[in-house]
């Protein structure tokens, strides 16, 4: 059975419990309520009684038209009142019916009695007579009247009898709801125990053994209920990501072997292109050397030109090399200070060429989270690239700064070089894309591609803004 | 500018590398004796005087060795870990010339004991000046081993 069955249903007994009750107090209630009323009609019936016998003592005592007057007032209110009793069932009725017999019989000797001459007069046989016949009237009519009374109080009885065992009733009925309910409550929190929170507890054992790398771990809870619908959905999950995780394994593996390939192919090509450009170049030269005699100048500049490329697609063939070793380097992460690098890279380039004057305006405390041999490579390039397109200009600056961007770090590094117009940007940072003619400004238009390659390498990105005449400002973003 | 007496083992299988080594020697004034093995197993054969090098049995040794790295047979790095291991040949002075600048190259040829790792410019010119250095450097100014070469 499902938790929530098992729930919805203790919480359906609860309720129902708590409704019984409910029911039971209204009930008592209209009982008590009608069992009131009925003893009230009896004290007043009671009372009517007590009227009756103190009007016929009265009668008696006097003889007088007042108490007989009051004597019928009072038995046709009685008469009435035992009219309207709305007592049923066996005893009840029983005891209605011999007080209405009671009372009409106590009627007819009262009226017997008023009938009856007053015991006087010169016969005193007749008045003797007449005064023990009165006398065994009364002492009758005074017995009907008595048990009149007593059956006025058994109908008392009645009512208050039902009054407490209506009151029995309902204490009786809250006692076992309440005993339900605690029944209910016991299993309820057993239920808990038993179906979800021992089942979290190996969950939670199960989820600590996967975040551990225990892929094989099986939670196997066989119960049909959510639980178990969670845990065989974990067991999926495990199963999924252990698959997962295989074919990851397998990619790596296939990219490993695929990296080693790349490298035995840059072995080659810095192996074996070179030695044919070595040849081309040396016997030019032994040429040139040895038969130059014999040449005229046109063949001499032959031979130049072949030396010339030659030594170009050597140097092709090393930057493209530098490039697959920037793709393949491992990145050690760490704080680098860019400023450092950027003055070292400054003081070499102007040591190299101290016929320049290039001003330099280089920020203090720039501070990258990178690989410093990647990023001394990315700053050589750019740095030179700048010094390199400022050769034409007037007062050459090269600055290297950063700027807050929405709350980002942007490091760039700006000249006022011929720079270049903005609809060729795009092509700029692909390897061998030039947007000078080599005989302007020598390259072999790589090093960009190198820098973009790096920045990738570090989840971050490179982009430029320029005008031609005006310099290039290349904006650099690392992540961390 | 050098002694003939010293003799030079250039292990290259490539015949242009070859002539231009020679060439390079002959430009710098480097006028020792020259060998040339043309894959690794010729050059062991030819230090050990085994096979086609039997007559050299007992021959005293090159003063220094010119390795290339990628060899028919057995590459460079055999080589030099198999000159290393030979008592006879254990401290003679090998340079490495080679094309590649492979890091992995380096680390590995220092590490098997060479003395030298010198890449080979594409620039004749340059090619020319780095042999000279290695010349004077390793034939006049280094102090051989003893018993290295006579």
């Amino acid at each position: 059975m499902k938790i929530s069955t098992k729930g919805r249903l203790a919480t359906t007994t609860a309720l129902a419990t708590i409704g019984l009750i409910a029911g039971m107090i209204w009930w008592a209630n209209l009982e008590v309520e009608d069992a009131s009323a009925r003893r009230r009609q009896t004290i007043e019936l009671t009372r009517g009684l007590t009227e009756l016998r103190l009007v016929t003592f009265e009668y008696m005592l006097r003889r007088d038209e007042r108490p007989r007057a009051q004597e019928r007032e009072v038995s046709d209110r009685l008469a009435r009142l035992i009219e309207a009793m709305p007592f049923s069932g066996a005893g009840q009725s029983e005891v209605v019916a011999h007080l209405r017999e009671h009372s009409v019989a106590a009627h007819r000797l009262f009226e017997e009695l008023a009938a009856t001459p007053v015991a006087e007069g010169p016969n005193a046989a007749d008045a003797e007579s007449t005064r023990r016949f009165e006398a065994q009237l009364s002492s009758r009519l005074l017995i009907l009247q008595q048990e009149g009374l007593a059956d006025a109080f058994r109908l008392t009885d009645f009512s208050t009898e039902r009054i407490n065992a209506a009151q029995q009733r309902v204490v009786i009925v809250i006692l076992a709801g309440l005993a339900l309910i605690a029944l209910t409550t016991v299993g309820a929190a057993w239920l808990i125990d038993r179906s979800v929170l021992a089942p979290i507890g190996k969950l939670e054992q199960a989820t600590r053994e996967v975040a551990a790398g225990n892929w094989n771990y099986k939670l196997a809870i066989a119960s049909s209920d959510e639980i178990g619908d969670m845990s065989r959905n974990f067991d999926a999950m495990t199963q999924s990501l252990r698959m997962s995780f295989a074919q990851i394994e397998r990619s790596n593996q296939e990219l490993a072997a695929l990296n080693q390939e790349i490298e035995a192919f840059s072995y080659s090509v810095s192996h074996d292109l070179r030695g044919p450009l070595r040849s081309m170049d040396g016997f030019s030269l032994a040429l040139l050397e040895d038969y130059g005699d014999k040449l005229d100048d046109e063949a001499k500049d032959y031979l130049r030109r072949i030396r010339a490329a030659s030594q170009r697609m050597g140097r092709l063939i090393d930057e493209l090399l530098g490039l697959s070793r920037v793709t393949r380097a491992e990145l050690t992460l760490k704080p680098v200070d860019l400023s450092e690098v950027a003055r070292e890279i400054a003081d070499s380039l102007a040591q190299q060429q101290p016929a320049r004057a290039v001003r330099w305006d280089i920020e203090e405390g720039l501070t990258v989270h990178a690989d410093k041999a990647l990023i001394q490579i990315a700053m050589q390039n750019l740095l030179e690239n700048a010094w390199k397109f400022t050769s034409k200009t007037d007062k050459p600056l090269i600055r290297v700064g950063a700027v807050d961007r929405d709350g980002k770090k942007e490091c760039f590094v700006a000249d006022n070089g011929v720079g270049f117009d903005m609809a060729y940007a795009d092509r700029l940072f692909g390897a061998f894309q030039r947007l000078h003619h080599e005989s302007e400004f020598p390259g072999t238009g790589i090093g960009l591609a190198i820098v973009q390659r790096i920045f990738r390498r570090h989840a971050g990105k490179i982009w430029v803004q320029a005008k031609p005449g005006l310099g290039a400002t290349f904006f650099f973003q690392l992540k961390g | 500018m050098t002694e003939a007496g010293k003799a030079i083992l250039l292990v290259e299988d490539n015949a242009d590398d070859v002539a231009l080594t020679l060439r390079a020697f002959k430009r710098s004034h480097v006028m020792n004796t020259i060998a040339v093995a043309r894959d690794g197993i010729e050059a062991l054969d030819y230090l050990f005087g085994r096979d086609a090098h039997a007559d050299r049995a007992g021959a005293p040794l090159p003063t220094l060795i010119i390795l290339d790295l990628k060899l028919p047979k057995l590459d460079g790095l055999g080589v030099l870990k198999a000159i290393r291991a030979d008592e006879r040949t254990r401290l003679l002075p090998v340079v490495i010339l080679t094309s590649s600048k492979e890091e992995q190259d380096l680390i590995s040829g220092y590490s098997l004991g060479a003395n030298s790792y010198v890449r080979k410019p594409v620039d004749f010119a340059e090619f020319v000046e780095a042999v000279k250095v290695l010349g004077v450097y390793w034939l006049m100014m280094n102090q051989s081993p003893p018993g290295a070469a006579p």
